[in-house]
């Protein structure tokens, strides 16, 4: 009791302050409005129209986000489930951005409806893919991240091509509680009944499932149904607190995780003393906006304060409870044997598509679709793209296939676990400080980034020696930080905001000469250091105890091959920006085809990522021509939506 | 010795006199980069920024290509762009290939394009400008870029002539706003509607606001200068503006129902009915563009009764 009432003592400061930060009003007018009195003069009607509305919206999708984030990580007994990790943020992102730009007559009210809709579809594919054995383990974890990426690709391609159509929907993505009516609040009031209804009927099924499943069936209860209509409910509520204010994504991962930290046991208490502490810290983070807000001149979204916030406090409080999920899943079921022809038809491939890149003529007015030699121009415009592109591919193949095997878990990934979020995080902050372009960041503050990265994992994972669910809370945190700023640069608006997004969509457009060799050369020679790390990545992959009695010196290999990664990662993403999902896909692929020993695996997924990054490159060049859209972007598409296929395929992670 | 001298002398004098004969033609000028040489008056541009297409419109010069021609027509529209105009692809990146297949002898970049100067170069000449900057006056830099694309097309003097019609045309309709209001003009504040809780407030360095001192009128609630001269705001800023007027400009189809909304309507300006809204015009067009937010801007401020 003494933890219920100071966090809400906490509340009550925190929305003091909230209201102060908000207009100022004396303390007896406040309460003379609350209590009924008329609002006269514009002071008193922003603090009862705007002021107020906006601390009660913030005390509501608080607790939304609180109680539902608990009810999921307790459906899923998994700490690192909330909304923007199964997807459910990016998905009603990406519905909007679409209804913005091809529906533009849509009014505002019924954003709340295709917004409820893009959510409960993006939840609903990521819950099919890791499917119920999948939800307790990093599986649903991956599978919501990876559906994330592909999304907010998706989401990225569209504004690339309708920059202004899209305007409308930034601020919304960006997260903010600002009001001028009680319109959302009572908008949303209603649909807050089902969270006491969850709250008195989900305790029992939950402390059940604690028991385990079969603990459950074996008392004669059936628990899916039940959890099935309190999961729905949950996410409709949480679909509609993301209608009222948008994405504000890290509440609902954090407050559960401070609910158990602070020491709740039961399911009950856990699920109501996580809508408190939802409350009690998006309160905190929009007080912090509020601040920032009068502060720098320009309106900071809440959900960026909230991300900004939250980031690093998600670490510290998900950390120990996770130092016991190690989970190491199984690499899929592939070809047992590696067929002689296919190395031999993969750089066949490669070379086809090479040439093809090189000669294909694009549009109409070109005598389009022809194949015919470059002219020099056409050669020196070109290569360095395709050189960019190759290089690009195998070196996240490279880096993917390292961590898959240090971490020994098939969907580790440079671009999910955050290795290439840290040099993403570095530029946008070098743009977002100095005000320049983010093309005009030199590779060492992407080098920095990833470094920082690297001794943050280092650090955090040294105890727990460097365990999956370590890495992944890193890249996580990061990610949903990225996102923040973007949509933070985006929501300010000018001309300048889009080239952030363009670059985050790993383009091969600006390839110099110079840069695609350095790219080129660099891959080349951290694929031969990979080569001679075969032996260790054998060993560590089938297990530390046997590494350690070959003579390995596991800590340092380890701590080797991840500086191998970051080196890999920064490279790329200097000179194209990230890629996402090739890192994931090609050594996957090449386990698929039967390469399953490491020396094979690399020379094969590095073909792959070659080929992947090629085809996708010439994609972007002539789908929508003369239009063009990032080649980084084309193959997170493609790539994601491979990689989704290929988890629904094989339900058990 | 003496007909080996005589031979150097020779085609010295040969090299001396092709330079002449070029140099007839070639036009030196400075972009942001330094100093550029062009071979002669460019017959073949392709603008890859809107401002930049609308000062070559102005000029009378139709481009032979221009970047997201679909985007400009929607949201610039004036100057209209002619029908026969290549579309070259988005503007953060515009297809280099299309562009070299038009084989255009200038090549038009605008403040965020720099990195792409280098390769474009391989195409043709490339002048770029840094237009927009916090740290200069957009809107003189906007007009020197305009004189200097005037000086590039051998157009300078009908750039003068634009610019000071417009400086006339500025004039006549301060003359009319002193009409209709008296001598102490109100101060103005220019926003976009940017949802239903929250305005993008034009400041120091912005068009809109240049176009209002062009006008004779001063910010009612004055920002510092940025980038592209413009802020964030929560609507209930805009209590603010104390005696001034409100203008907000077109189109309004992110507010949502702001304008019923009890906080708007408590507004000191709304309540004294001293709003008003702008037609639609581009807020980052070229120095010329200045004359269609003045138009506007002073048909809206003309609605608005000087007592109120």
């Amino acid at each position: 009791m003494v933890r219920y009432a100071t966090a809400l003592l906490l509340l009550c400061a925190l929305l003091w302050l909230h209201l102060r930060l908000d207009g100022a009003l004396p303390l007896a007018q406040q309460w003379a409005l609350v209590t009924g009195a008329e609002p006269a003069g514009f002071d008193q009607v922003r603090f009862f129209h705007s002021a107020l509305p906006r601390a009660l919206l913030a005390i509501m999708v608080g607790a939304v986000l609180g109680m539902v984030g608990s009810l999921l990580q307790q459906v899923t007994q998994n700490p690192l489930v909330a909304p923007m990790t199964v997807g459910a943020s990016s998905g009603a992102w990406l519905a909007l951005v679409c209804a913005s730009v091809w529906l533009p007559q849509l009014g505002v009210d019924h954003r709340a409806l295709v917004a409820i809709t893009g959510a409960l579809l993006a939840v609903a594919l990521v819950l099919a893919i890791a499917g119920r054995n999948g939800m307790g383990g990093l599986g649903i974890v991956l599978a919501g991240m990876a559906t994330h990426i592909l999304l907010g690709a998706a989401a990225g391609a569209i504004i690339l091509l309708n920059q202004e159509a899209a305007e409308g929907v930034y601020l919304w993505g960006a997260g903010d509680l600002t009001q001028s009516d009680w319109r959302w609040v009572q908008w949303l009031w209603p649909h807050l009944l089902l969270l006491p209804v969850i709250f008195l009927l989900a305790p029992r099924p939950l402390s059940l499932l604690r028991l385990g499943m079969a603990g459950a069936r074996g008392r004669g209860l059936s628990t899916g149904p039940v959890l099935v209509v309190l999961l729905l409910a949950g996410l409709w509520v949480l679909a509609c607190s993301i209608t009222a204010v948008g994405v504000i994504s890290f509440i609902g991962l954090i407050a559960p995780n401070v609910a158990r930290s602070l020491g709740t046991r039961r399911s009950g208490d856990e699920l109501l003393f996580s809508a408190l502490m939802g409350a009690v810290l998006l309160m905190g983070a929009d007080a912090l906006a509020l601040a920032a807000s009068v502060w720098s001149d320009n309106l900071v979204p809440s959900g960026t304060a909230a991300a900004l916030m939250g980031a690093p406090a998600l670490i510290v409080f998900a950390r120990r409870q996770l130092a016991g999920q190690g989970g190491a899943l199984a690499m899929p079921p592939g070809a047992r044997h590696l067929h002689p022809a296919i190395p031999w038809l993969t750089g066949l491939v490669v070379l086809a598509l090479l040439a093809g890149s090189l000669t294909h003529v694009a549009g109409s007015d070109q005598g389009g679709g022809v194949f015919s030699w470059p002219s020099e121009l056409i050669f020196s415009l070109r290569w360095p793209r395709l050189l960019t592109a190759a290089g690009a591919g195998a070196g996240m193949a490279v880096a993917g296939l390292i961590l898959q095997r240090l971490i020994r878990n098939p969907l580790a990934s440079p671009d999910i676990l955050g290795m290439s979020a840290g040099a993403t995080l570095a530029l946008v902050l070098f743009s977002l400080w100095t005000g320049t372009s983010i093309y005009q960041a030199g590779p060492h503050v992407a080098f920095a980034g990833s470094l920082l990265v690297l001794t943050v994992l280092l650090l955090l994972g040294r105890r727990s020696e460097y365990a999956p669910a370590m890495v992944i809370l890193v890249g996580i945190s990061l990610a949903a930080m990225i996102e923040a700023l973007v949509h933070f640069v985006l929501a300010q608006g000018g001309e300048g905001a889009h080239n952030i997004v363009n670059w985050l969509s790993g383009s091969t457009y600006r390839a110099s000469g110079t840069r695609s060799l350095v790219l080129g050369g660099g891959i080349v020679g951290l694929f031969a250091l990979a080569l001679l790390c075969s032996r260790w990545m054998t060993l560590i992959s089938i297990g530390d105890s046997m590494a350690l009695s070959r003579g390995v010196n596991v800590p340092r290999v380890r701590l080797a091959l991840l500086l191998l990664v970051c080196a890999l990662c920064a490279l790329v993403t200097t000179v194209m920006g990230p890629v996402a999902f090739v890192g994931l896909l090609a050594p996957h692929l090449a386990m698929l085809l039967g390469a399953r020993r490491v020396r094979p695996q690399l020379w094969l997924a590095m073909g792959l990522g070659m080929a992947l990054m090629l085809l996708s490159d010439w994609l972007g060049r002539v789908l929508l021509y003369p239009q063009q859209l990032p080649a980084g972007l084309v193959a997170a598409l493609l790539g994601g939506s491979y990689f989704l296929f290929l988890l629904s395929r094989r339900r058990p992670l | 010795m003496q007909p080996r001298i005589s031979r150097h002398l020779l085609s010295v004098l040969l090299l001396m006199s092709l330079a002449v004969m070029a140099g007839a033609g070639e036009i030196t000028v400075r972009d942001d980069r330094g100093e550029q040489t062009l071979p002669g008056t460019p017959q073949r541009v392709v603008a890859l920024n809107w401002s930049l297409t609308g000062d070559l419109l102005e000029l009378g010069i139709t481009p032979v290509g221009v970047a997201d021609i679909e985007g400009y027509n929607q949201w610039v529209v004036n100057p209209p762009l002619p029908e026969r105009v290549a579309d070259v692809g988005t503007r953060a990146e515009p297809n280099i290939e299309r562009i070299a297949a038009l084989e255009p002898d200038l090549i038009l970049l605008s403040t965020d394009q720099k990195g792409l100067a280098g390769t474009m170069e391989r195409v043709a000449p490339v002048l770029w400008f840094d237009a927009f900057r916090r740290d200069h006056d957009n809107v003189e830099k906007a007009r020197e870029i305009f004189l200097t694309l005037g000086r590039v097309f051998d157009r300078e003097s009908m750039a003068r002539e634009k610019l000071a019609r417009q400086q006339q045309r500025f004039e006549k309709l301060s003359g009319k706003l002193r009409e209709h209001f008296g001598q102490d003009l109100p101060e103005v504040a220019v926003v976009l509607i940017g949802g239903p809780t929250t305005v993008r407030l034009y400041g120091e360095n912005s068009l809109p606001q240049h176009a209002l001192k062009r006008l004779g009128l001063e910010p009612a609630m004055p920002q510092p200068p940025s980038q592209w001269g413009q802020n964030k705001k929560p609507v209930s800023d805009l209590s603010a503006i104390d005696e001034g007027i409100l203008l907000y400009l077109k189109p309004t189809r992110l507010a949502g129902d702001l304008f019923t909304t009890p906080l708007w309507q408590a507004l000191p300006v709304v309540e004294q009915d001293r709003v008003a809204a702008v037609e639609a015009t581009w807020p980052y067009g070229g120095v010329l563009s200045l004359r269609y937010l003045a138009e506007h801007m002073t048909e809206a401020l003309l609605t608005i009764d000087p007592d109120a």
